[in-house]
């Protein structure tokens, strides 16, 4: 069977709603009748609920009912662990601490829910909430890993002894020997701090409960419609029939939407069932800031030992991980890091002391990367330094350590986010790096452009790095085919789509099986009355899991039109082929029968069938991969940096990926060089800055910045193709990839180019601000 | 944040103490006050309304004075809740003679904002804290060249420039008027206010409608 | 309760006579009170330019407007601009250049570049970055945005 679709850059079956205002967001479901809710939220990091005086709230025209905890009643629980604690795990500490919501007796995070309006218009409701007299009285706040850990410092949750929410210490070989064996050994604090995810469309929610049928239908800006469809109906006590959650287009997600049961989640079904009227509620952008979860502090201390001819001995770090003031989502994000502090190199040996703190902040669920970001700075930025010290160039340095391609599946000996050993599928580094030195001519520009330009006063720098990626994780997906009666194919899997495309390239693997074309196939995602069964959009996954869940379920409805066409065309399978909607007998075009005539076949009106037989052609599949498929790749990029204003300019920006077979490279393409966009964010512009109080200080997009066109490079994509042995299409994933070594690479870069400075970058986000502090700083030492 | 400055008053130091160790006449001089009551011995309850800004809405506060050293220096504690976000702050006021009449005041102090203004208020609040400083001290000095002129002329007619915040001010002393006042002080530095401010006003009045 | 205003308005050529509260904003007017949901809203703030509209020709950020203010004069927005039988140029080398993602941001960008181009019909790349700097957009990273725009122009200008 000829692939025709499958791997082709397929423009976008789904655009032309989008291009022309057609396309269904949250916020554009109007129901009649409908009431806004708003929410009250604490202005303090951390502080006792004294009272709350609702009474001017309730009394304002158009305000139908406002509730605080106390209201509540047994509905008020704490949400479910999104994650297992890894009870498995010898020797883990883990204390789970999970959100409520509405704060009953303390607050402990800036945004935290403490009351929630519904009002016949989202301004009234608004209104409502400056009318609502919270009574706090102010704790001291912990807003600091390392003060957070410190004996007497103020609890987060005082039923605890610290606020140390888990411990977990990582081994692999003996990186004490080693390190006794090393010529070199770099040691460094490593610091990274948090960024939003920063998708256009904020949350929102819109419930509507139809009190005749029972039925509750909620429109959600959801990555993961089918567990909040589960939870929900075991959290308000319905049956799982009973509750239908649509995410329809979703204008970004990149993680946060992922994280599930926040007060708003929970109350806004509750409302619409309590006061049987449909409620809607839509998340500013200040609230985004403060009520969306957001990640990627942590704080390293790390060694790492090498021999003098740059081979990697081991890597050792303690880190401490901010969980916020609740951990739902577990160790997720610190053992992404960990697995990904080894990066593409072999280490031997290996040790890793972890410890997850709770702070006054906002809870940390992954961000498009999910702690892979630091893995990876923590080893390109010591691997840097350590080329500098042993006179290695950073190419040089990375090729000594690879794993080699022979080597796979190669197992690390440490546990994944899975809590299952971490084993590297396939991989094969050094072509990729290879091809990103040679599209942005690094030897050339070394060697010959950069002394010119430095000549001419010049700060430009040129930079290099490797990433892994751990993407497909299980635990499944699944997908039905079905041939219809038109011959239009119709498809629904579990997965919800925010951009990435899966309405064409997912339709391009069904299309390939059963020959015809990708915009007759119609794909349904993210409803769960159309599929049970999923969990969702996460960790780069849905072009493997879902996409091999597809293609199973295609393959079985090939299948059957294959044994049916033979029963109607008289003619042995081997014989048939499916091309253009038709089965066709080989060489005799004419004897044929349409897909659509199949079906009305497979499913008649009357007559009796052959038992054990079923109707239709349709085939429900699902694919749940052992371990996740490791996707990888190579940046480089040459910076131009102004000492006196801290500004930069990306003159260029390569990026080689290597995510195995690709469905559709044109969405591949979009999908890096939107990830490098938000790397670069990560890099130089984006930083949520909070104050020893817990207070976020920038909380709009003046103050928060996304980088715009003038910020972002054009971005040469490069591929490479080692595909995975795990999964029939040979697929890994790429949602993530174009985010993941920007900010080691920058740190590269601008090092480079302020070479004659001789600073070292040690953190991310690095901002024009601390640019200016460590070359002022090194000046006075000068 | 930290607030810092230095302002010179026209008067002499024990009059600018006494003005000063007042916090009544302090937030009476602030734009935006609606209301003041003394609750303590060295403390006072208030209501008043910020604009920062987008940032806007009403705060209620307390203000708790310490640290006498008359009339050289003292502490003021603050500490405001509202809508907008909540501010609490802690500063010293320092007074020194400069030999000519006039006296300098410095102030320097930390204040912990939260909430909206925080959030969102960041680029604006140091200017905007500085203007309402400003403003304030200036109503202040005037009220307190008033009050030295009418001491030395033992006069009640004073004159001088009408201030641009008369109006403000004006506003001010009528709500203040209105409230239970229970301290005397108070209300001798209120009435000398607002006879100052009628007088200024009659001035204005007078000299537009003499043709201008 | 509030005074409430009439407002009258013509918005992709039709004429719409509404009464609203003076403080409602015009994306909301547009979204809520019109039903055309083409134009989002991502910010409220006036940065991200999702809620970009053509206020008598002239882009502007409808979040930062209030409906009275559009009382009497003539808006467009993106169901103005074409339909799916009938895309605009600017709507079909969105979709051949893949600019589009979530397409949240999308609408923005498209009443920013309309008048864009009509006032410079040849663009180098750097011009055109410079016109959408006020369009945020997560998912593309902007190029094959700006690939659209090059590819748009060169059919508009034949």
């Amino acid at each position: 069977m000829t692939k025709k679709y499958l791997g082709q850059r397929m423009t976008r079956t789904e655009d032309p709603r989008l291009l022309t205002g057609q396309a269904l967001f949250v916020d554009d479901v109007e129901i009649p009748g409908m009431l806004y809710a708003a929410f009250l939220r604490s202005d303090y990091a951390h502080a006792l609920i004294r009272s709350i005086d609702v009474s001017a709230a309730q009394n304002r025209p158009g305000v139908v009912a406002v509730y605080t905890a106390q209201d509540l009643g047994d509905f008020w629980q704490h949400g479910p662990p999104l994650v297992p604690a890894p009870h498995s795990v010898e020797g883990v500490v883990f204390h789970s601490r999970t959100q409520v919501p509405l704060a009953k007796d303390k607050v402990r995070y800036v945004g935290e829910a403490v009351a929630v309006v519904f009002a016949e218009s989202r301004y009234i409701a608004e209104d409502a909430l400056e009318e609502i007299a919270v009574d706090y009285e102010p704790l001291e706040t912990v807003a600091d890993l390392e003060r957070a850990l410190e004996a007497g410092a103020p609890l987060v949750h005082d039923d605890l002894d610290s606020n140390m929410a888990s411990h977990l210490v990582q081994r692999k070989g003996d990186y004490a020997a080693a390190r006794e064996k090393a010529d070199l050994v770099i040691k460094r604090r490593i610091v990274i701090d948090r960024g939003a995810a920063g998708a256009m469309e904020n949350r929102g929610i819109v419930a509507h409960w139809d009190e005749k049928s029972q039925h509750l239908t909620m429109w959600d800006t959801t990555q993961a419609p089918i567990p909040v469809r589960n939870g929900l109906a075991k959290i308000l006590g319905l049956s799982e029939s009973q509750v239908r959650v649509i995410a329809p287009f979703v204008g970004g997600g990149f993680g946060p939407k992922i994280m599930m049961f926040l007060a708003e989640e929970v109350l806004v079904p509750w409302g619409a069932i309590q006061l049987n009227r449909p409620i809607k509620w839509i998340e500013d952008r200040r609230e985004n800031f403060f009520a969306t979860t957001q990640e990627r502090g942590q704080t390293h201390d790390a060694e790492i030992a090498l021999t003098r001819d740059g081979r990697i001995l081991g890597v050792s770090h303690e880190f401490l991980h901010d969980t916020g003031a609740y951990n739902p989502y577990g160790l997720t994000i610190p053992l992404n890091t960990q697995s990904h502090s080894m990066s593409a190199y072999d280490v031997a040996n290996y040790y890793s002391d972890m410890k997850v703190v709770f702070t006054n902040k906002m809870i940390t669920t992954p961000v498009r990367g999910a702690g892979r970001p630091q893995g990876i700075f923590l080893m390109e930025r010591l691997l840097d330094i350590a080329a500098k010290e042993l006179g290695k160039d950073p190419i040089e340095i990375r090729k000594r350590n690879y794993i080699p391609p022979d080597a796979f599946p190669y197992n690390h000996e440490i546990i994944d986010q899975a809590f299952a050993p971490l084993v590297f599928d396939s991989g094969n580094y050094r072509p990729a790096l290879e091809k990103a030195a040679a599209m942005i001519g690094y030897e050339k520009f070394v060697k010959e452009e950069q002394p010119r330009l430095r000549a001419e006063g010049q700060h430009v720098g040129i930079g290099i790095v490797s990433f892994v990626e751990t993407t497909g994780v299980g635990p499944y997906e699944g997908s039905r085919v079905t041939v219809e009666a038109s011959g239009k194919i119709s498809v629904a899997t579990g997965v919800g789509t925010q951009g990435q495309g899966h309405f064409t390239s997912f339709a391009q693997i069904v299309a390939d099986q059963l020959g015809v074309s990708p915009r007759d196939v119609r794909l349904v995602t993210g409803d769960t009355s159309e599929f049970h069964w999923g969990t969702g959009t996460f960790a780069s996954r849905g072009s493997v899991v879902a996409a091999n869940a597809i293609h199973a379920a295609a393959k079985s409805v090939r299948a059957k039109i294959l044994r049916l066409a033979s029963k109607a065309l008289e003619t042995p399978e081997e014989e048939l082929e499916l091309d253009d909607g038709q089965v066709r007998v080989a060489d005799i075009p004419r004897q044929s029968i349409s897909l659509g005539e199949l079906a009305v076949l497979a499913n008649p009106l009357r007559g009796a069938v052959e038992p054990g037989t079923e109707p239709g052609l349709e085939a429900t599949a699902y694919y749940g991969p052992q371990y996740g498929a490791t996707a990888s790749g190579s940046h480089a990029m040459i910076i131009k940096v102004d000492p006196e204003t801290m500004m930069v300019e990306i003159k260029r920006y390569v990026a080689v990926e290597d995510c195995g077979t690709m469905l559709n490279p044109l969405i591949v393409e979009g999908q890096v060089h939107g990830g490098v966009a938000l790397g670069i964010g990560n890099s130089y512009y984006e930083q949520l800055i909070y104050d020893d109080n817990g207070q976020l200080l920038n909380a709009s997009l003046a103050d928060y910045l996304i980088p715009s066109a003038t910020e972002v490079p054009r971005v040469e994509v490069g591929h490479e193709e080692t595909r995975s042995p795990l999964n029939e299409l040979g697929s890994k994933g790429a949602g993530e990839a174009g985010a993941i070594p920007v900010p080691a690479l920058f740190a590269q870069a601008l090092e480079d180019a302020l070479a004659d400075y001789n600073v070292e970058i040690l953190e991310a986000p690095m901002s024009p601000n601390k640019l200016f502090e460590l070359l002022h700083g090194k000046e006075k030492e000068q | 944040m930290k607030i810092e400055g230095e302002y010179v008053f026209n008067g002499p130091r024990e009059e600018v103490w006494k003005l000063v160790r007042d916090p009544e006449v302090l937030a009476t001089a602030l734009p935006g006050t609606q209301s003041l009551e003394q609750v303590g011995e060295n403390e006072y309850e208030g209501a008043m309304n910020v604009r920062i800004g987008p940032v806007a809405g009403a705060f209620s506060g307390r203000i708790v004075v310490s640290n006498e050293v008359a009339p050289e220096s003292c502490t003021l504690s603050v500490e405001g809740r509202g809508k907008p976000g909540f501010a609490k702050g802690t500063g010293d006021v320092h007074l020194l003679d400069q030999g000519d009449g006039t006296t300098l005041m410095k102030y320097e102090g930390e204040m912990q904002i939260g909430g909206r203004l925080a959030s969102v208020g960041q680029r604006l609040i140091d200017t905007a804290s500085k203007s309402m400083i400003r403003q304030g001290l200036d109503a202040l000095n005037e009220a307190l060249e008033a009050r030295v002129s009418a001491k030395a002329t033992g006069q009640e007619e004073i004159e001088y420039e009408a201030p641009s915040e008369a109006e403000f001010a004006a506003a001010v002393a009528r709500d203040m008027a209105g409230e239970m006042l229970s301290s005397a002080r108070a209300r001798i530095i209120l009435i000398v206010l607002a006879i100052a401010i009628v007088i200024v006003i009659a001035a204005v009045v007078l000299t537009n409608s003499g043709g201008g | 309760m509030s005074n409430l205003f009439n407002v009258t308005v013509t918005v992709n050529g039709t004429r719409y006579e509404r009464t609203v509260e003076p403080r409602l904003l015009l994306s909301d007017f547009l979204r809520h009170d019109l039903g055309l949901t083409g134009t989002h809203v991502g910010c409220e703030h006036g940065v991200c330019g999702a809620c970009t509209v053509l206020f008598d020709g002239e882009p502007v950020r409808s979040c930062l407007m209030f409906a009275v203010q559009a009382n009497g004069h003539e808006i467009l927005t993106v169901e103005g601009l074409g339909t799916i039988d009938d895309l605009h140029p600017l709507q079909k080398t969105f979709q051949e250049a893949h600019a589009v993602q979530c397409g949240f941001c999308t609408p923005g960008f498209l009443m920013t570049l309309v008048p864009f181009l009509e006032g410079n019909p040849n663009p180098t790349e750097a011009e055109i970055r410079e016109a959408i700097s006020g369009n945020l957009c997560r998912c593309t990273g902007y190029q094959h945005i700006v690939d659209a725009v090059k590819l748009a122009a060169e059919r508009m200008r034949t």
